[in-house]
């Protein structure tokens, strides 16, 4: 079978020929730059900078030289302008504190400040207060908060759907391109829809805007799906009306180059619970949800991925009611996260793309055996039948011994 | 029970703020924790027994649902802002010694580590519990603990780390506070640590949840 094959294979619930593999389709399931340079050395590939595609979590794009090597499948296509609002265009260097050299977008701009953190600013623009930070031989950025002091009879939803509007044509053909391109390579496609996310937390302080308004505070947003509920309906419900028109554009300009789409990466679970109750969810996320799913299944052949940290099974069949196709990043870390049953109670209806390893404990601090063993024992339930798509739980953490990575393709190696 | 500090204690475990809050919806227009804090002083009801009788009961009703999974992150954090606007009314008395508190509790998230939520709640749970609370915030140094701990040479430590890349920084912490002070108590929390990680790096325990952990400390102090 072919890359795109394997993949839709499993995506259809049919057993492929070999265990499909993503690293690096979406910001959740790529690798730290630092981890992305040392398997190019590992492997004795080409010397050459990578590119930090994804500069809030410090992404490493996988060239198609170590694709091939690592047996990747899948190819991700990235919003036009990164979190940080500004495009991965003209190249140049900059130095991790680490001292490991990357390439950056030319509108990475950055400033120290008198702790040591690195500064990051929203569309390169150094005159406005920055919106990241990287602590002191951090390995990635963290959002500011800027929010401004919340006047109760003022707050406007409007304030919070700033970054919501219509999708430009200079990004429909950014995307035409670049699926077409994508999609001759024989891999499956993966492309990540702008602003189909509901309130995920990494987005809601907007650090790609200069001046947000609304609420961008964490807290006070989580305490608004509680004491604000109308204005957060609001927020949704004219997202969502944009998103299924920006979708019917995306889908004419991406024509049949696409796989899966990438909808949303909000966390519902924490690492022993939910971030709300079934009832919350089935409340405020999931008449949008549906909306954004149903247009898809109608209109379109894609699948739709979810992402969503931590101890989710009790919300799954909700997520599956809402018309999710898959499920990542499988913490099964998590309480109640347990992979076999996971896969023997929802197995037939989603595909679980992740949960290979656990990167918080296995892969970043335990042994190549004990990684092997995990990935093995992983692999062996969620690829029976398809609907398994190999990723870590969550990208690979920038201090992950590169041995315990070695390890963790060999496994995979090993059964295919 | 008064029965000022049983509508106290629910306010604080519903996060029902003041008068003014729409929030809850079945109690708009009531007392918030704000009010009933101020009418409870001007009742003269001991402020101990407003700390031990409303707000105590207030967070470890909130609490023990949390710890059941039956709240969640947003109810903890909507009873702190409860909790918070009550204390302001309290802290004379704590400033004063009139209140006895259960001792000092120095907390904050390690060095390279600018996560809160974890922390803030921690913070909460403990302040409601009658702890004496220093927050040193997030990224916070091993010599910042050291220092702050020569202030409250008495006080127990609290850690908190979200991230894999920065949970290392607990040893570093834990062996430089154990160097100068080995009987401080040291406890750990936050997503990716476990027991047999504290075990590992010598610190004095870890708790899932911030009730199971102030319910531990009320045993051992």
């Amino acid at each position: 079978m072919a890359s795109r094959e394997r993949v839709l294979s499993s995506l259809n619930h049919k057993q492929p020929d070999k265990i499909a593999i993503d690293f690096g389709a979406t910001a959740v399931t790529g690798m730290h730059v630092n981890i992305v340079a040392s398997l190019r050395e590992y492997y004795g590939l080409e010397k050459r900078l990578v590119k930090v595609h994804e500069p809030y979590q410090m992404l490493g794009y996988i060239d198609d030289d170590l694709k091939e090597i690592l047996g990747v499948d899948v190819e991700g296509i990235f919003p036009l302008n990164t979190i940080f609002g500004f495009p991965n265009e003209n190249w140049k260097e900059w130095k991790l504190d680490s001292g490991l050299e990357v390439l950056v977008s030319e509108h990475f701009n950055t400033t120290k400040d008198d702790k040591g953190d690195t500064l990051i600013y929203p569309e390169g623009d150094t005159a406005v207060p920055p919106s990241g930070r990287m602590p002191k031989n951090g390995y990635f950025f963290d959002c500011i908060v800027r929010q401004e002091p919340i006047d109760e009879e003022k707050l406007n939803p409007e304030d919070n759907l700033e970054e919501y509007g219509l999708i430009s044509d200079e990004e429909l053909d950014y995307f035409s391109k670049k699926t077409k391109r994508a999609s001759a390579k024989n891999r499956a496609v993966v492309l990540s829809i702008p602003g189909t996310a509901l309130g995920d937390i990494a987005l809601v302080p907007a650090p790609f805007i200069k001046h947000p308004k609304g609420i961008r505070d964490i807290e006070e947003w989580y305490m608004s799906t509680m004491i604000r509920p109308d204005y957060i309906h609001k927020v949704f419900e004219k997202q969502t009306e944009i998103a299924l028109e920006n979708l019917a554009k995306i889908k004419d300009a991406v024509k049949d180059n696409v796989d899966a789409v990438f909808i949303c990466g909000t966390d519902f679970g924490t690492q022993n619970s939910t971030f709300c109750s079934e009832e919350t969810y089935n409340e405020l996320y999931k008449p949008y949800y549906k909306q954004i799913n149903g247009w898809i299944h109608s209109n379109t052949e894609w699948k739709t991925f979810k992402h969503t940290c931590g101890a989710v099974k009790s919300l799954v069949p909700a997520l599956i009611e809402s018309g999710f196709d898959i499920l990542n990043p499988v913490q099964v870390s998590a309480f109640n996260m347990d992979a076999k049953i996971l896969k023997e109670e929802f197995g037939e209806q989603l595909t679980f793309w992740g949960g290979g390893v656990d990167t918080q404990d296995t892969l970043a601090f335990k042994t190549p055996k004990d990684v092997r063993e995990e990935v093995l024992k992983h692999c062996r339930i969620f690829n029976k039948n398809g609907g398994y798509i190999f990723n870590t739980v969550h990208n690979i953490q920038g201090n992950t011994p590169i041995e315990n990575v070695v390890a963790l393709f060999d496994a995979v190696k090993s059964i295919n | 029970m008064n029965e000022l500090l049983n509508k106290l204690a629910v306010a604080i475990a519903r996060g029902k703020v003041n008068q003014k809050s729409p929030f809850p919806p079945d109690m708009k227009g009531e007392f918030g924790a704000d009010e009933l804090t101020k009418q409870a002083l001007e009742e003269s009801v001991a402020p101990a027994a407003i700390l031990n009788d409303g707000l105590m009961i207030g967070m470890k009703t909130v609490g023990d649902k949390f710890e059941s999974g039956k709240a969640f992150i947003p109810d903890m954090l909507i009873a702190a802002k409860a909790m918070n606007v009550a204390m302001v009314h309290l802290k004379p008395f704590f400033d004063s010694g009139e209140v006895e508190l259960k001792g000092d509790f120095i907390l904050g998230t390690v060095a390279g580590d600018l996560h809160d939520i974890g922390k803030n709640i921690v913070r909460m749970v403990l302040t409601g519990n009658g702890w004496n609370v220093i927050d040193l915030g997030t990224d916070v140094k091993p010599e910042q603990f050291i220092e702050t701990l020569k202030e409250y040479p008495n006080a127990v430590i609290g850690m908190s780390a979200l991230l894999t890349t920065t949970m290392m920084q607990m040893e570093t912490t834990t062996t430089a506070i154990k160097e100068v002070s080995p009987d401080t108590k040291i406890y750990i929390g936050g997503a990716p640590i476990s027991q047999e990680f504290s075990d590992k790096i010598g610190a004095d325990g870890y708790f899932p949840d911030p009730n199971k952990f102030a319910k531990h400390l009320a045993s051992v102090v």
